[in-house]
């Protein structure tokens, strides 16, 4: 893998207890990707993310807020998924999609463990929309929109060994205001965007029920296996073939012999395949 | 009244409309096909393509042969034709309708030349009628339809100019322009299934004629049995 | 014959509706053609048409491995049938792709652009040399006709065995993948369905199908076509059958048993009635059928069982793709549109059309089955439109045909609504007006989430004087003086005819003609039409500050956030230290306590129709 070692990539950690719910970050996004106004649609999750909103800001009680955004996997899901390669682990290490190469599959946003890819369902030409991380301005050397626009720096951005340090060092000085863990440290093979909050944050995936394996390797086994399964299968199928037609050419051979013996005329095998057309 | 006048410009609309357009298309191949088959049955194969399309184009614009026989039926007839496909489809307020639903509009006509051309067309549909009806030689000539078309083409563009140009109260004008809508809904579903497929059939028709002189004898007895005139014969004789 | 021309007019007509379907989702997209939505991404036309479309085509490999590889004499009838059907299967699955693909024309994508950790990526390579391997395989038999292709026909013959051979192993491959893709979704897919096994379960099931589906085939053609009837044949395909999902059945509830689901099969909920439903349907009932000799023997016992199995597969491929998957609360379920049925039955009518168009042109039965209106002594037809002749035998059949497919293509598009493709998703949700007297409530979709409006606060700082009211206040319907936002602005999201063109030209509404407000001789549009001032002199307040020139209402959010953003951007500097630019200079606490009982005791009340203040609304307002 030419990206960076996971150490070393790019991340954000974001402290749900410090946001005041601005959305900011929000704005920001959507000024940089000059994203469309958007309304709740036919298809809209209630998350507020749509192709139109690449990040949201979701409320819960006790004026607490979540900002919900593309988790940017280590090991991700949609990049293991997506059978052209349009969405891949960038150099810097954003999860990165090309629409040029997509294909309109959208098996990407039936695996993400997060529900995070949207798609543009009103549209003739649709692409799968996510967060980038804000690819082209980290190649400026700028961090991303949101993290830059955050009034109370609640999301930051830099490495990911710096922030989980951070994100240690605080719950450390304060254990009695956050739960002890570090959202996106390892659960589902853990991510570049991580969490440190008061609130359990489970609601972000599709339940409490998730572990630290990550999605791509459940299937690595049966994807190991294609080969070895193809070159069982032919060589059985061509071993039990050559055995089957040579016990029925000697049987033929005997039923001939039997059959000239009785001066009748047998219809050979090899007629009968060339009718099989 | 509202809602018969919603669904005859929505679901019915775009129901004939595909029907008539989609008739053409199939009614165009199977003359195409047909006229393949004919050519093969031809006794002989040579087909002056040059001449045919310089005679096919003389006929699309008929204005040369105006005056060979019968010039005042073919001046109505020429006019008729004009408002005909004129007016419905670059009247300003049809264009406005497009550009509502579709999203794209195209050139249309100033209000004065449609009402104009509309009368003109009512008229000269009027004349074509009489002109039928009045002369036995026609009359034999005649199917049904010879005899329903022009007065069903004159009533939508009558109800059309009504509603246009006379100020009628709002139950009048709904009245009027429902029957406007089905009256137009039930021609273009009637275009590709009667003689007036001939408006896509036209440039082959040259071609017909070419190819159909080289049929083996008897043909034309055939022709007339499906075209439903073997009594003809007798008439004439 | 009858039978063939019936089953041809039901096919064109289902073919025409799709075929109008198929248009409306190029041009207008997905959104208004299926229920897809970013929770449910895959539907119908993945679950029925590609999954199984490709277990259906199983029928191809299962059966050319029985006759080839095992030389069981006895399946050559079917054999040339199952390579058609299994070569159709799959041209239906690339058929059905082309409209369930957002990007239809990258379909080609896959061989350039590849990532080979992907299952999906796995099954189209697959899926693509098996029907190049099914198109060799089958290629002989439309050969067979042209002399000119013989040399190329006995080259396909020689080396048929290697090609079969190919192509199961192809099958094996995909087959399971189809189950692989969805070891992807751990999280998604419930635990009855999700499996590290679900490849091998797939591959066992497409097995069972392909036996199934080559009975099922031969079934409906001996039938359609009236040939002789291969009941004894069909006897040992269905008689195997029963062996392979027994097999199937036991390996399921094993996994189940390893993996510690089985005791919540106990429970009755949405989950286990589908898994119930689907080993009913798929092993319980052919398996009992084709235990009794007497209905396994019979052609209509054969029918069921065949049925059954087909169905049983192809919904387990369903529910695995789409119907078993976990929804969070509160979502609602997927139902399919009746767009997507009806354009995935487009698929599978154009397939057996095709079909009909092998078996009646080549010899895929010993005896090519024959079309009645091909009757080369018959007298020519004639179009009645035409009058061009179309009773040649190359176009026997087609004029009516035709004319079943292009008038289904007409209803199909007269059924296509316009206002779910005009609607974009967005639901129509009318606007319930601001609740409150001193601070104004307003939440417009009652969803609780609302912004409290300071309307006393805003009148002692702008004035109370009639002609400050307008700064906000822009149009008052006629009687009316400080008419509310939500009498115009009635739609959450979309702009809505504030001006009610029809009521005011119906004879039930104002009764006015059209020329007292349209110019005469003019297109009766916007432009050619009066002011509304020219009727009603106090509609719109002299010194409004908002300027009213359109026909439509913006939707109710639009609305305000233009009428609030703009002052408040504009006095920014005249408040101190509040930003009152800001979202949350309105939008703030929305969920508080006090807040959310207060939206849902109006709601429940507004909901119930009797909206009355109560002891705890005049508390919660003061």
């Amino acid at each position: 893998m030419k990206h960076q070692p996971d150490g070393k990539t790019v991340a954000i950690l974001t402290d749900v207890t410090k946001c005041i719910g601005c959305r900011d970050c929000v704005v920001a996004c959507k000024q940089t990707y000059n994203l469309d106004k958007d309304v709740p649609r036919r298809w809209s999750n209630d998350d507020g993310l749509s192709s139109r909103n690449w990040t949201s800001i979701i409320e819960r009680e006790n004026n607490t807020f979540v900002r919900k955004q593309c988790r940017h996997c280590l090991e991700p899901a949609c990049v293991a998924a997506c059978p052209v390669g349009a969405l891949q682990i960038s150099d810097e290490g954003p999860v990165i999609y090309d629409s040029k190469k997509c294909m309109g599959c959208r098996y990407c946003m039936l695996v993400c463990p997060y529900g995070i890819p949207r798609y543009d369902w009103d549209l003739a030409v649709p692409f799968v929309r996510k967060c980038i991380m804000c690819f082209p301005r980290l190649q400026e050397g700028k961090q991303p929109a949101c993290t830059e626009a955050c009034p109370v720096e609640a999301t930051i951005f830099g490495t990911r060994d710096e922030l989980l340090a951070e994100a240690h060092r605080r719950i450390k000085a304060e254990p009695d205001k956050y739960i002890n863990k570090v959202w996106g440290e390892d659960e589902i093979g853990g991510s570049r965007v991580l969490y440190i909050s008061n609130v359990d944050l489970s609601f972000l995936t599709y339940g409490k029920n998730y572990d630290n394996k990550s999605v791509p390797s459940l299937a690595r086994p049966a994807m190991n296996a294609v080969l070895p399964t193809f070159a069982t299968m032919a060589g059985t199928m061509a071993g039990v073939g050559w055995i089957i037609n040579r016990r029925m050419k000697n049987m033929q051979t005997d039923e001939l012999e039997e059959n000239q013996d009785n001066s009748s005329s047998a219809v050979s095998s090899d007629e009968g395949d060339s009718n099989n057309g | 009244m509202e809602n018969w006048i919603e669904f005859g410009r929505g679901p019915l609309f775009r129901l004939c409309f595909a029907l008539m357009i989609l008739g053409l298309i199939r009614t165009f191949a199977f003359s195409l096909f047909g006229l393949i088959g004919a050519y093969h049955r031809a006794g002989e194969k040579v087909v002056p393509w040059g001449d045919l399309i310089k005679k096919t184009f003389s006929w699309l614009i008929p204005i040369g042969r105006i005056w060979r026989a019968r010039p005042l039926y073919s001046i109505i007839s020429i006019i008729w034709h004009i408002g005909l496909i004129i007016v419905p489809l670059f009247l300003a307020a049809h264009v406005t309708l497009w550009k509502n639903s579709v999203g794209f509009a195209w050139f249309s006509l100033p209000q004065i030349w449609a009402d104009n051309l509309t009368i003109v067309a009512i008229i000269s549909a009027l004349l074509l009628f009489i002109g039928r009806v009045s002369s036995k030689e026609a009359r034999a000539l005649s199917r049904k339809q010879d005899f329903w078309w022009p007065p069903l083409l004159a009533l939508p563009f009558f109800t059309g100019y009504l509603c246009s140009n006379i100020s009628l109260s709002a139950n009048g004008y709904q009245v009027i322009m429902l029957i406007h809508l089905y009256s137009a809904n039930l021609v273009m579903v009637m275009i590709p299934f009667t003689k007036v497929a001939h408006c896509v059939l036209l440039p082959l028709s040259q071609f017909v004629s070419s190819v159909g002189w080289k049929f083996p004898r008897g043909t034309g007895e055939k022709v007339m049995k499906t075209l439903g005139k073997d009594n003809m014969k007798e008439e004439i004789a | 014959m009858d039978r063939v021309h019936r089953l041809k007019s039901v096919l064109w007509t289902i073919i025409g509706i799709a075929a109008a379907v198929g248009m409306t989702r190029y041009i207008f997209g997905l959104g208004a053609t299926t229920n897809l939505t970013d929770r449910v991404p895959w539907g119908l036309w993945i679950g029925f048409d590609v999954m199984g479309g490709v277990a259906l085509a199983a029928g191809g490999f299962v059966v050319t491995a029985i006759y080839y590889i095992f030389r069981r004499e006895e399946l050559h009838p079917i054999v040339k049938p199952a390579v058609l059907t299994a070569f159709l299967g799959y041209l239906a699955v690339a058929f059905g792709l082309l409209f369930d693909l957002g990007l239809p024309w990258n379909i080609w994508h896959m061989i350039i652009f590849w990532n080979p950790h992907s299952p999906l990526f796995e099954v189209g390579w697959c899926v693509m040399l098996y029907l190049a391997v099914l198109l060799l395989e089958f290629s002989p038999v439309p050969l067979e006709s042209f002399s000119a292709w013989a040399k190329i026909r006995s080259f396909l013959i020689k080396w048929k065995l290697v090609l079969v051979i190919l192509g199961i192993s192809l099958s094996t491959l995909h087959q399971s993948s189809l189950g692989s893709l969805f070891l992807l979704t751990p999280y998604k897919l419930h635990p009855f369905w999700y499996t590290p096994i679900l490849p091998i379960l797939f591959f066992i099931s497409a097995v069972y199908l392909g036996l199934m589906m080559a009975s099922w085939e031969s079934l409906f053609t001996t039938h359609v076509y009236r040939r002789e009837k291969e009941t004894s044949l069909i006897a040992h395909l269905v008689g195997a059958a029963r062996w392979v999902i027994l097999l199937y059945v036991i390996v399921r509830f094993g996994d189940l048993f390893v993996r510690g689901q089985l005791g919540s099969l106990a429970e009755i909920n949405y989950y286990t009635v589908m898994f119930g439903l689907e080993i009913t349907i798929v092993a319980i009932v052919p398996f009992i059928l084709t235990m009794i000799p007497k209905v396994r023997d019979s052609n209509p016992g054969q029918w069921f069982i065949a049925s059954f199995g087909v169905f049983g597969v192809v919904f387990n491929r369903t529910v695995t793709g789409g119907l078993a998957h976990l929804v969070q609360d509160g979502a609602s379920r997927y139902i399919p549109a009746w767009t997507e049925f009806i354009v995935s039955a487009g698929v599978v009518s154009f397939m057996a059309i095709l079909f009909l168009f092998f078996v009646e042109h080549f010899k895929v039965w010993e005896q090519r089955a024959a079309d009645p209106s091909v009757d080369p002594e018959k007298l020519p037809e004639f179009d009645k439109a035409s009058n061009a002749s179309i009773g040649t035998p190359l176009l026997a059949g087609w004029t009516k045909n035709s004319l079943i497919f292009i008038s289904a293509a007409a209803v199909g598009l007269m059924f296509m609504s316009g206002k779910k493709v005009a609607s974009q998703g967005i639901d129509s949700t009318p606007v319930s007006q601001a609740r409150g007297c001193e601070v104004l409530m307003v939440d417009g979709n009652l969803d609780g989430y609302g912004v409290k409006f300071p309307h006393a606060e805003h009148i002692t700082r702008i004035g109370s004087e009639p002609e400050k009211c307008t700064v906000c206040h822009h149009m008052n319907l006629p009687g009316d003086s400080q008419t509310e936002c939500s009498n115009c602005h009635s739609e959450m999201y979309q702009s809505v005819d504030a001006f009610r063109h029809d009521w005011h030209a119906s004879s039930d509404g104002a009764n006015i003609s059209c020329f007292k407000c349209h110019d005469k001789g003019k297109p009766k549009d916007v432009d050619s039409a009066v002011e509304c001032s020219e009727c009603h002199q106090d509609l719109i307040p002299a010194g409004a500050t908002i300027k009213v020139d359109q026909y439509n209402a913006p939707g109710y959010v639009d609305a305000l956030h233009i009428a609030c953003i703009r002052c408040h951007e504009t006095y920014i500097d005249t408040v101190a230290n509040r930003k009152i630019d800001e979202c949350s200079s309105c939008h703030k606490g929305a969920i508080t306590p006090e807040n959310k009982k207060f939206a849902e005791i109006v709601m429940t009340k507004v909901k119930a129709g009797k909206f009355q203040i109560t002891p705890e609304i005049k508390k919660d307002r003061e």
